[in-house]
């Protein structure tokens, strides 16, 4: 028993967390992840990864399913937690932890847990979508013979046909005027990297998104406990945070790193006009990195005349490589005054413009480009996550 | 097998070649997960203990399937990873002895790298997940814009040293290493190595942005076997390195044996250091740049290094 | 012996995975069975103590089914991975004209009768085989390269819907109107 006790100790030592966020919980959020890195642990980014689910804020009837569902892709031993406010974070964290050591407790819940994979798993962005090879483990491969099939023309609605009850997916034109199949996969709305609550229903072929469909999922009540929202960093604080994002889809882990704990910084601090230096140097080096503006320039271009023609936010002009360097100069300039946050849908916080409706905008914003440079879009627009707290309110 | 001047040891000393490729896997996740904790403000002895932490969580960690997946080809994949980092040190000599005294140890590299591409994919690809598909599919874009430079890069030692066995090569170098007078070839080198590990700039295969790409759905002894992979392919590509470029066992003091480990952790240790410091280089913008950049680039080294051995002789 | 046995093992292996390309129900195993079966052809080539060549036709083989996967996955009009394919067209002709062609084989390289050795082979067998094609060869693999490459070439070329007069303008002096821009920045 000796063994088990300490490989189980060391094990939680680096426990992985797959960290949710409930649209309008994003200082929760941050919360979470601040305390994860302080006591060593690391984010996962996907379920398979991830030893403790923590979930910022009350899913209401329409996550709670999803959560549910993410929830039964973690392979145990695993543990989960809501936390509803920044202050329940580092309690919830600690009965997560005890949960996840308490050995007699993960036994039982292996045992209670179904065997066979759940096939509606895929939706929900995090992977295990109808896609890849179908082994048909439990058939002898000699024995099928579908004699001389056109596949072309088969009868999809037949079920056995459908290994898995995954359907088929379905034939199209692509780009380059080939034939190429269609898939269906939805990015979000829990995965890591991405605006809160956000789903878009991406048709890919290849890995190229050819249609596109947004829509926002609500969680419980939002911003219940979110007073800290007012406070005056915050505005900085997310502007990093999403300057944060892009990095790291960008792959650049070192300056991603620097902008959380720089975010993190901002929103512990009492007078955050004091760190105005340290953005600025971080703007500097982020600009000086000749890789960066090489992997990022020229990504989704948009040019004033899209701007005006779709009555997009001034901010939004150049390709991901400027909206990048504007966030920061924002985040910089967010501190210089204290700015009173505007909620709205439009991520044009403090923004002079026309308000958009994200929904709208993303399908246009992503199509024709493939999953990781459409990822880099969405997060170089610079959305703001506490503009979902006004829905409340309106 | 061929007239080189190492000794060819017992299949028994195999043994002490997995074990010294262990070590120098222990060293990278050591030094790796130090880093990180500096980088992140965690401490620095909870980052010196990652890797041993790691290992307990994955071990203790169940076994997850996946609706439908290719169990078979999905566990190939993962599994192949340690195999061929195995395979590729075979030809490593260390000092005077090496276990395969091939006379074409260096195709039997490059051979070795070319496998990865396979087991990449077949991982991205059983675990029937759009995001290991799409990292498959990533990783297989990458290999077109690097492998070829890294062919090329390897043709500049033989070149010079007239044969492609790996013993003769390192002895070749008697005089001046061969990354004084190749550094294009020795770069390019360094970032094949970096791209068949799945490494810091080139592990887009691995990516944030698709929740994890080839190794979104491992979890448990399947993780663990195929980050341990990765790093003994980084830890094979560093300790090729040496007789290749750096001399082999060639130093003072020291017995040639200990240069070769010594020369290979310092090259393991550079990668490692780089992990994070450079954004990753996107295969869209990267194929480009290796077919237009990196590959006429390490030609012309090789046209240098050809006239070079063709003059000297 | 151990080199009898060995051969015998390899020479089971790649009929069995060259057999298996056409039993197996997923793109992806058909594939990689082809890419087993020519490994093992490699591995035999290594037995006949050519390594360069052996080990090239292991690199390359491994290299060119990887490219394939992605090739039938790309030009097949369905999804492969979710349908149990069969692949097979044409069973009977297909069974009888291999099987034919199998016999036709055997019983030619049974019932030939081989000329005993002449010659030794090279002291260095990589050096002689690169001395061959280099020298006296050199004529062929000069015209094969460049064919090669451009049959290569004007396939992707007819292969696709956008020639680059739609990429670049009439008079090809535009700058390419691409989805998604490359590294050097055309």
């Amino acid at each position: 028993m000796g063994l088990t006790t300490w490989i189980t100790r060391r094990a939680v030592r680096s426990a992985h967390v797959l960290i949710v966020e409930m649209p309008g919980h994003w200082t929760t959020r941050v919360h979470v992840e601040r305390v994860v890195r302080a006591w060593g642990w690391h984010p996962a980014v996907a379920p398979a990864d991830a030893d403790l689910l923590i979930v910022c804020g009350a899913p209401g009837p329409q996550m709670a399913p999803l959560v549910e569902r993410v929830w039964g892709q973690l392979p145990g031993p695993r543990a989960q937690a809501t936390v509803t406010a920044p202050a329940e974070v580092i309690p919830a964290l600690g009965r997560a932890q005890a949960a996840l050591l308490d050995q007699r407790g993960q036994w039982e819940d292996a045992r209670d847990r179904a065997i066979e994979p759940d096939v509606e798993h895929g939706d929900t962005g995090h992977g295990d979508v109808d896609h890849g090879e179908m082994d048909h483990g439990d058939m002898d491969h000699g024995d099928m013979d579908h004699g001389d099939m056109d596949h072309g023309d088969m009868d999809h609605g037949d079920m056995d046909m459908k290994p898995g009850g995954i359907p088929l997916a379905e034939g199209s034109e692509d780009r380059d005027g080939l034939e190429m199949d269609v898939l269906h996969v939805s990015l979000g709305p829990l995965l890591p990297h991405w605006p809160a609550g956000l789903v878009l229903d991406c048709s890919l072929q290849g890995d190229v998104v050819v249609a596109a469909k947004a829509a926002w999922i609500l969680g419980d009540v939002v911003g219940a406990h979110e007073s800290d929202a007012y406070r005056p960093g915050t505005a900085g604080a997310v502007r990093l945070d999403n300057v944060a994002t892009v990095l790291a889809l960008a792959g650049w882990v070192a300056a991603a790193t620097s902008a959380w704990r720089l975010r993190d910084d901002v929103l512990g601090a009492q007078d955050p006009h004091a760190l105005r230096p340290e953005i600025e140097r971080l703007r500097r080096r982020v600009a000086r990195n000749r890789l960066l503006r090489w992997s990022l320039r020229r990504v989704r271009p948009i040019d004033a005349a899209e701007l005006a023609e779709r009555t997009w936010p001034r901010m939004w002009e150049g390709d991901v490589h400027d909206r990048l360097m504007s966030a920061l100069d924002r985040a910089s300039a967010s501190l210089a005054t204290s700015e009173r946050r505007r909620g709205a849908l439009d991520g044009s916080a403090g923004m002079a413009g026309p308000a958009v409706d994200v929904t709208e905008v993303l399908p246009q914003v992503v199509h024709g480009l493939d999953v990781a440079t459409a990822r880099l879009a969405i997060a170089s627009l610079d959305l703001d996550p506490l503009g979902m707290t006004q829905i409340q309110h309106v | 097998m061929s007239d080189s001047s190492v000794v060819t040891v017992g299949a028994g000393w195999a043994l002490v070649g997995l074990v010294l490729l262990g070590l120098l896997v222990l060293l990278a996740a050591v030094v790796d997960g130090l880093v990180g904790a500096r980088a992140s403000g965690a401490s620095a002895l909870g980052g010196a203990m990652r890797p041993l932490d790691e290992g307990a969580r994955l071990l203790r960690q169940r076994r997850r399937t996946t609706v439908a997946a290719d169990s078979l080809l999905w566990r190939l994949g993962g599994g192949g990873l340690l195999v061929t980092a195995a395979l590729m040190i075979a030809v490593v000599p260390l000092g005077d002895w090496t276990i395969l005294d091939l006379d074409v140890g260096i195709v039997w590299f490059n051979a070795m790298d070319v496998l990865v591409w396979a087991l990449l994919w077949l991982t991205g690809w059983g675990a029937n997940s759009a995001h290991g598909l799409i990292g498959g599919y990533r990783f297989l874009a990458l290999a077109l814009g690097y492998e070829l430079p890294l062919m090329f890069a390897l043709v500049a030692p033989a070149i010079a040293a007239e044969s492609l066995n790996v013993g003769t090569v390192a002895a070749a170098q008697d005089g001046v290493w061969f990354v004084v007078w190749m550094p294009i070839a020795f770069v390019v080198y360094l970032m094949g190595v970096a791209a068949f590990s799945v490494w810091g700039p080139f592990a887009p295969a691995l990516g944030s942005d698709i929740a994890g790409g080839v190794a979104a759905e491992l979890s448990s002894v399947d993780r663990l076997v195929f980050e341990g992979g990765r790093y003994a392919l980084l830890a094979a590509g560093a300790a090729f390195a040496v007789p290749m470029f750096l001399g082999g066992g060639s130093g003072p003091l020291l017995p040639g044996w200990l240069w070769v480990v010594v020369k290979a952790a310092t090259v393991l240790l550079v990668l490692v250091w780089g992990r994070r410091r450079l954004p990753a280089a996107r295969p869209d913008v990267f194929v480009e740049v290796g077919w237009l950049v990196l590959l006429p680039a390490v030609l012309v080294q090789d046209l240098l290094v050809a006239v070079v051995a063709v003059w000297g002789s | 012996m151990l080199v009898g046995i060995l051969f015998w093992l390899l020479a089971v292996v790649a009929v069995l995975a060259g057999a298996a390309v056409f039993i197996v129900d997923s793109m992806a195993r058909a594939t990689y069975a082809l890419a087993l079966s020519f490994v093992a052809v490699g591995l035999h080539v290594l037995l006949l103590q050519q390594n360069y060549v052996g080990l090239v036709v292991i690199l390359m083989m491994v290299m060119e089914m990887a490219i394939m996967a992605v090739y039938m996955v790309m030009f097949m009009g369905m999804n492969p991975a979710l349908m149990p394919m069969d692949m097979v067209h044409g069973r009977a002709a297909a069974l009888v004209a291999s099987i034919g062609t199998f016999g036709l084989l055997a019983a030619g390289i049974l019932l030939v009768e081989w000329p005993a050795r002449r010659g030794s082979p090279a002291g260095d067998l990589t050096r002689a085989l690169g001395e061959e094609l280099m020298g006296p060869k050199m004529l062929v693999m000069a015209v094969v390269s460049p064919v090669m490459v451009a049959t290569i070439v004007a396939g992707v070329v007819l292969a696709a819907h956008r020639t680059r007069y739609d990429r670049m303008g009439d008079d090809l002096t535009g700058p390419p109107s691409d989805p998604q821009p490359g590294g050097v920045g055309r």
